[in-house]
């Protein structure tokens, strides 16, 4: 089935798109506040590296999706 | 020409994707050994092998190996101090062993014939071998909550205390809580996907990056890439799971005192879903 490969595609295409744009807005909050207070950096590092997993968490899923629907080609 | 294309130029080049579990290597009954178990093996030898080297002759002043480890250890014992406080220090061993495999398992993704030789293969690009280590990860924070709080851990997910304000108050109690339930639930499953994706799909895309252009040396920068992301997603997996712990160790209503790092602990999706009735429900304990 093509339609399955272009689904595939999208799927991945538009989950990925979603968790960029938080990862992005997280780091540059992090750097943002790491400049402000530079004594706080670990603490804000553990919490930027745990938001960042959780958001990429959901485009994983994406991906997931991706392969499974890509497993159906065949 | 002949020599760099055998098979002559064409586009785009056959890839070969990994597999997305372990092949079988023999089978007793309905169990079978595959070579993520293999692979896993080794990795459980060379860890073993590390620490027993590592204390065989233990000096005040350490050197070489022991000053190594040592200073790995006390690394991720800051760390986890800074993360759940002095009393996490006890979830050490637990966090510690799962971030050493995890990252040891990620860096074998790279690892020249693992993937290509039968027998070898990455355990954490196999989803059974991270859906094992989350199964047991859930269960031991779940024992710890019910050994602190008794049955009353439960309350968090069948929490009937809001009909005392309200019928309004306690359905959105109610509600809340098997909100709660299916993320708990849920987290096995995110645990899972979240090592199992990041590692199959960095193999993927080193073998997509090999064979796009016809460059040969495109895939180097991008292992540099992975054995980073190897030592992120090993230290996300044991931070979670420590976040776990330390969420199912707190009381109730314990939540605004404890501000930074329990908020982000909260379940991604669900959490969207709940943000919305977090206002109600604070209003309602304020009370």
């Amino acid at each position: 089935m093509e339609l399955a490969g272009l689904a595939a595609g999208i799927a991945v295409g538009f989950g990925v798109l979603g968790p960029g744009i938080g990862v992005g807005l997280a780091t540059a909050k992090a750097s943002e506040a790491i400049g402000r207070n530079p004594d706080a950096a670990g603490a804000i590092r553990a919490n930027l590296i745990l938001g960042a997993a959780l958001a990429e968490g959901l485009g994983i899923l994406a991906f997931v999706l991706g392969i499974l629907l890509w497993t159906r080609i065949g | 020409m002949d020599f760099l294309f055998p098979k002559g130029l064409h586009y785009p080049p056959e890839f070969h994707i990994p597999s997305l579990t372990g092949t079988e290597i023999l089978r007793v009954g309905p169990l079978s050994y595959t070579n993520s178990h293999f692979t896993m093996l080794l990795v459980g030898i060379f860890l073993v092998t590390i620490a027993w080297l590592a204390t065989r002759q233990k000096r005040d002043v350490p050197s070489g190996l022991q000053n190594l480890v040592e200073m790995l250890v006390q690394g991720l014992e800051d760390f986890v101090v800074s993360i759940g406080g002095p009393s996490a220090r006890k979830y050490l061993p637990l966090f510690g062993t799962l971030f050493l495999f995890i990252v040891v398992s990620n860096w074998l993704s790279v690892t020249p014939f693992f993937g290509q030789v039968e027998l070898l293969r990455a355990p954490t690009s196999d989803y059974h071998v991270n859906f094992g280590m989350a199964v047991i990860a859930w269960l031991a924070y779940q024992t710890d909550g019910f050994k602190k709080f008794g049955i009353g851990y439960m309350s968090r997910w069948f929490n009937f205390s809001g009909f005392k304000e309200g019928a309004f108050v306690g359905v959105i109690f109610v509600l809340v809580g098997l909100i709660e339930l299916f993320s708990e639930i849920f987290r096995m499953l995110t645990l899972t996907l979240r090592l199992w994706g990041n590692v199959l799909g960095g193999e993927i895309m080193l073998v997509v990056m090999s064979g796009l252009l016809f460059l040969p040396g495109l895939a180097i920068p991008f292992v540099g890439f992975e054995v980073f992301i190897g030592v992120i997603q090993g230290l996300v997996f044991g931070l979670l799971v420590l976040m776990y712990f330390v969420l199912a160790l707190e009381g109730h209503g314990e939540h605004d005192e404890e501000g930074a790092h329990t908020d982000v602990g909260e379940e991604h999706t669900l959490h969207l879903a709940s943000h919305e009735q977090q206002p109600a429900l604070q209003r309602a304990q304020a009370h």
